[in-house]
């Protein structure tokens, strides 16, 4: 099985070095960058399978990750980015989903969650942790009984909210797919829908969250 | 010293000078009449008018603020206009009095005069608004301009005294067309001192907001790392400290401080940090909702702390904890990824901490259950809990969550309360 191709973009050199020890025997790194100006050639230059992205960076016009992001994908839509951050601030989380990422998750995470998760972005799955679920449900509204939005996009549906809450408990897709007598295949298919729904949803929530980071 | 913006009668100088000296608001009101009627009591009351700044009483509790509050400056309205008309009255008042006793009145000379004080109220009473660099209202540049139109037409008045109109005229002209020029040239600088201001009062307010971080660095997270040092040979309690730290920061800088005692969801996370600071097992929290505590509520959130100190001291990391409020309902659950237990051989003790989870929500009114998926899939703890009392939905809601739980039946338990009274 061939590696992995990896862009590590952070900020904190401490942070890279230990990634790249705790990685490299799973993935290949092919670049690291710890600015958006620097992010943006090394990641379209080297044409990684995901790009580890902080979203705290400094330069650019200073909008961070997401402008990566949306750099990147606006010059090749076929990278997949993985958010990492520190950060448990909804704006900052839904600000880099919304500009593209395919998942996001926090740096406690352990070495062999994060390299399967980057695993997953790479076949073009979506990676929640509990807390993106936490907040998914946080902005689509908790109550199932919520299905004043009109449009598609500004609800979930019963499976995807069920779903996303056995996510925030701390299930992993494999213990979802078990629960729900579904198969991983299926969860999969619920959670990049959910995804979607981020990413283009008008719902107030996401937009204001959006705008604070001045997405909009 | 402060002048009072509550039960002032003209300023609040009487007032906040007695609550400055330590008297009582009457006696310092007479003095302040008697020397006024005197002599220059009148002139220590408006210099301390101008001088003494307006008490702010709207700050938000700096215990509750998430970052110092930028610094604004102190609101001083002040009942100008009132004084004004008072005095605008009297004038009238004299003047008539003066016509009844005869006297042949200058009115040459008053006209303008009145026009001129006018003129100055106007244009004063704007420099009393707070903010210079603050964009002003069309309102405030309407006042602007009458009271420059004023002052023109009161010298033009003056100037012109006894002429005929067409001179007036000309006058006015010629005072506006000097009034233009000025402005012309005075523009740029006076452009570029706005812009100053505004760059300074950011400065500040940077300023500020740096120093109140660098303080709460220093309280905190220097202070962690000095200890943190000091016992760098006790992995265990290095990896307590850095979390115990890093909790309170993350609380610090992404959450907005929620008044004691009216957030369920700040309660349970407060419990979540205790817990962690007891066992040093790391605690995912994720709250999605939040409502305001109840007797209901204050039993789940105890019950919680019980479920998460069984499942760090029993179970395996991680331990995560998922609370959600709807308006109908709310919800916990606790989970670890330990062997998860076989309930037949559950020692006594630890049945013992059971009841005080699940008895306690049932107690309550509400669901409690422990699901616990064998080894390598660790357990679960369910707290349910109706917020609407007689309202059947949390038994709906109870079976949508869950349509697993009728195929797994040796997977799980319930404790009925027959078994309450068992050890």
């Amino acid at each position: 099985m061939n590696r992995l191709r990896v862009v590590l973009v952070d900020d904190h050199s401490l942070f890279r070095a230990g990634a790249k020890a705790e990685l490299g025997t799973d993935l290949e790194i092919v670049g690291e960058a710890a600015t958006v100006d620097q992010a943006v050639p090394v990641i379209l230059s080297s044409a990684p399978d995901v790009v580890l992205l902080d979203v705290h960076l400094p330069g650019g016009q200073g909008g961070g990750g997401a402008e990566v992001a949306r750099a990147v994908l606006a010059a090749n839509p076929a990278i997949r980015l993985l958010a990492l951050s520190v950060s448990d601030a909804a704006a900052d989380v839904v600000a880099v989903i919304r500009a593209g990422a395919r998942g996001y998750v926090t740096k406690s995470i352990s070495p062999a969650d994060l390299a399967d998760a980057v695993r997953r972005v790479a076949e073009g799955d979506a990676v929640f942790s509990p807390r993106l679920a936490g907040f998914v449900l946080d902005a689509f509204g908790a109550a199932a009984g919520d299905v004043a939005a009109a449009d598609e996009l500004d609800r979930l549906t019963a499976r995807e909210q069920e779903v996303m809450r056995l996510i925030a408990r701390g299930y992993a897709y494999r213990e979802v797919a078990t629960e729900l007598f579904i198969s991983i295949k299926t969860v999969e298919t619920h959670v990049s829908a959910v995804l979607r729904k981020l990413q283009l949803s008008n719902r107030s929530e996401l937009t204001h969250w959006a705008a604070r980071r001045n997405l909009l | 010293m402060r002048r009072p913006l509550a039960g002032r009668l003209v300023g609040g100088v009487a007032a906040g000078l007695a609550d400055n000296l330590g008297y009582s608001v009457k006696p310092v009101r007479w003095a302040f009449v008697v020397f006024g009627l005197l002599g220059p009591g009148l002139l220590f009351y408006i210099w301390l008018w101008l001088t003494v700044p307006s008490a702010d009483s709207t700050e938000r509790p700096p215990a509750l603020a998430r970052l110092a509050p930028y610094l604004t400056q102190p609101s001083r309205a002040r009942p100008l206009a009132r004084l004004a008309a008072g005095l605008g009255l009297l004038g009238v008042a004299g003047l008539i009095a003066a016509t009844g006793a005869g006297l042949d009145l200058p009115l040459e000379w008053i006209l303008p005069g009145v026009v001129l004080l006018a003129a100055v109220w106007l244009a004063w009473s704007q420099l009393d608004k707070a903010d210079p660099a603050a964009p002003r209202g069309t309102f405030s540049w309407i006042r602007l301009g009458g009271a420059i139109a004023l002052v023109v037409l009161a010298v033009s008045l003056l100037i012109t005294r006894g002429s005929d109109t067409v001179s007036v005229v000309a006058v006015l002209a010629a005072g506006l067309a000097v009034l233009a020029g000025v402005a012309l040239v005075l523009a740029p600088w006076g452009l570029r001192l706005l812009a100053a201001l505004g760059d300074q009062r950011a400065a500040t307010a940077r300023e500020a907001e740096r120093a109140d971080i660098a303080a709460h660095l220093h309280d905190s997270v220097l202070q962690t790392l000095a200890v943190i040092r000091s016992q760098a040979d006790d992995p265990a309690a290095v990896r307590h400290l850095a979390r115990a730290q890093e909790r309170e920061l993350r609380e610090w800088l992404y959450q907005d401080r929620s008044e004691p005692g009216q957030s369920t969801a700040a309660a349970l996370r407060t419990v979540a940090g205790e817990v962690e600071d007891l066992t040093t097992v790391e605690i995912g929290v994720v709250v999605v909702g939040d409502h305001r505590p109840n007797e209901g509520l204050s039993a789940l959130v105890a019950a919680t702390r019980e479920a998460l100190l069984n499942a760090a001291r029993h179970g395996a990391a991680p331990v995560s904890l998922y609370a959600e409020f709807s308006p109908r309902q709310a919800e916990v659950f606790v989970r670890d990824r330990g062997e998860g237990f076989d309930l037949t051989s559950v020692p006594a003790d630890r049945l013992g901490v059971r009841e005080s989870i699940l008895g306690r929500v049932r107690r309550h009114g509400g669901h409690a259950e422990i699901r616990s998926g064998g080894p390598g899939q660790g357990t679960e703890v369910c707290l349910r809990l109706a917020l609407t009392p007689p309202d059947p939905a949390p038994t709906a809601a109870q079976e949508q969550v869950s349509p697993a739980r009728k195929a797994k039946p040796s997977a799980e338990e319930r404790v009925s309360p027959a078994r309450k009274d068992k050890p």
